[in-house]
């Protein structure tokens, strides 16, 4: 055993790399929200690339250390501290029996990721260990749950280089590949959704984010239900859009007009409500060359 | 008529038809075990839909231009043929009452039809899964009776208790676990659908073939049914 949860905080979830094969039954990829950070996460710690780690939203989590372990906290800064006192993130951290490790609340971003040596050994649940609330497949953090691992001591400091620490703050363009019914949405259209600034509304989940902003009008709002991929672009009935993200749905009947590149999904789940996003044409061999390169950085191919 | 269109960095979709049509879900099953047996290394996930087939391959092993090209090609050459052979047929119980099916009075006066012989109608014909999306585990089943059908709810319900079977025009549901939604509830099943029997993951899948049949009050509260 490793870790007795003291503070559960406001949406603390297991993830990991997501739940594959199961489309045909109806269960969402699910996983980690923000691809780069957990890729470091794990890294920083030699784990395998698809190890489960503890998503925190926002913070309000106080942990327990039963055992001597050795962690990783990538992603958003929502103060993390270890005993009261400031610790390292995005840096190999060996951790002891009885230290108290916090988060409260976010400075930047609002997901954090803790991974520990060996991953959390929590239920594989269809395949994956990756919590989906929608779905009733895993439950929140509880208080006084005991989070299993392996107990660890490491040799190693690993970190990443201080420029290579996102920048949570900055505005987010999305780079979007002309998918699904693209060819259908008109110039006029696609002028209007490429020109413009959305915000992110207060309705946003690990399912989809919401953006407001100047409609779109659409012609014919529902279309037969079909396959939607990690990262498409619902135009809903009020012609807003929606990017549907990990815990979506598999089918939907509304059009889209496209798929954001998956590492600019991973910035996305950084942003609060209220930020500003805008979109971006990309093409398929830049997106596929740009993830195959991060996937061999992280040992995912 | 086959048509694939990119659906992502990693994902295509193929569409098998632009018209719902009973001979699809069977059609792009079949398509579906094809694909897993012929590049199982590169597959990773499949979403079967009414006229599609969404395919998740793994980019690390193969890119866009070469896999669209492959599956085109498996596409050209394959024989479609209209029967699956591990099609189920799957029967669920229903009891369909007042107390269970909570637009049932409103859908007997709109329809002019008595109890027994909506029951007969819901009841009488075999459903095809035609997807299985929503959330896990739930099968929209068609084609309901013309006599029998009924649009979505205006404002959906908070709340449908789990086990609750619904119509939405052509369509018919049980709804595995407790959820909102705007479906005409007509009658609830005793048969757990949901995850926390991890065996229902198979429960369902496109092509099947599902009966309803009706039980009664007691028979549903000594199957261990709640009102």
């Amino acid at each position: 055993m490793s870790f007795k949860v003291i503070k559960p905080g406001f949406l603390t979830t297991i993830q990991d790399y997501g739940r594959f094969t199961h489309g045909a039954h109806g269960l969402s990829q699910s996983g980690v929200m923000d691809e780069h950070a957990y890729g470091w996460a794990n890294h920083l710690l030699e784990n395998s690339p698809t190890d489960a780690v503890l998503e925190i939203t926002f913070g309000g989590v106080e942990l327990q250390t039963l055992d001597d372990c050795a962690i990783s906290v990538c992603g958003a800064d929502l103060d993390f501290k270890v005993n009261n006192q400031t610790a390292l993130s995005w840096h190999s951290v060996q951790i002891q029996k009885g230290d108290v490790l916090s988060w409260t609340l976010p400075k930047h971003g609002i997901r954090a990721y803790l991974a520990v040596k060996g991953g959390f050994d929590t239920e594989v649940l269809f395949d994956s260990r990756s919590v989906n609330l929608r779905e009733n497949i895993g439950s929140k953090l509880k208080v006084g749950e005991v989070l299993i691992c392996d107990s660890s001591n490491i040799e190693f400091d690993h970190f990443i280089v201080p420029q290579y620490i996102p920048n949570y703050d900055k505005d987010v363009v999305l780079r979007l590949l002309p998918s699904y019914q693209y060819h259908q949405f008109s110039k006029a259209q696609r002028v209007l959704f490429f020109n413009q600034t959305y915000t992110i509304s207060n309705a946003n989940d690990r399912a989809g984010c919401r953006l407001n902003g100047v409609p779109i009008a659409i012609e014919k709002s529902k279309m037969i239900s079909e396959g939607m991929s990690y990262g498409s672009v619902e135009i809903a009935t009020d012609g807003l859009p929606i990017v549907l993200l990990k815990d979506a749905p598999t089918i939907g009947g509304y059009p889209k007009i496209g798929t954001v590149f998956s590492l600019d999904l991973a910035k996305l789940a950084q942003k609060q409500p209220h930020a500003k996003v805008r979109f971006e044409l990309m093409d398929i061999h830049q997106a596929q060359k740009q993830r195959l390169k991060f996937n061999q950085f992280f040992g995912l191919d | 008529m086959h048509k694939i269109i990119l659906a992502g960095e990693d994902s295509i979709l193929i569409y098998f038809g632009s018209k719902i049509n009973s001979a699809l879900p069977k059609n792009i099953a079949n398509f579906a075990n094809t694909l897993k047996v012929e590049f199982s290394q590169l597959i990773i996930n499949l979403t079967p839909s009414y006229t599609s087939l969404l395919v998740h391959y793994d980019l690390s092993k193969v890119n866009y231009l070469t896999f669209s090209a492959e599956v085109q090609n498996l596409l050209t050459n394959f024989e479609f043929s209209n029967t699956t052979e591990d099609s189920n047929l799957i029967c669920i119980p229903v009891y369909y009452g007042f107390e269970s099916g909570l637009d049932l009075e409103r859908l007997l006066a709109e329809k002019n039809l008595n109890l027994d012989e909506f029951i007969e109608i819901h009841s009488d014909q075999e459903y095809l899964v035609y997807a299985i999306g929503f959330s896990p585990v739930f099968a929209f089943l068609g084609e309901v009776d013309m006599r029998i059908q009924a649009p979505r709810l205006a404002t959906p319900r908070i709340k449908i208790p789990a086990g609750s079977v619904g119509i939405a025009d052509s369509q018919t549901a049980v709804y595995p676990t407790d959820s909102s939604g705007g479906w005409n509830i007509i009658g609830r099943t005793v048969q757990d659908l949901s995850l926390k029997n991890p065996d229902n993951l198979n429960k369902f899948k496109t092509g099947d073939q599902v009966k309803f049949y009706p039980i009664t009050r007691e028979e549903f509260i000594e199957y261990g049914g709640q009102l």
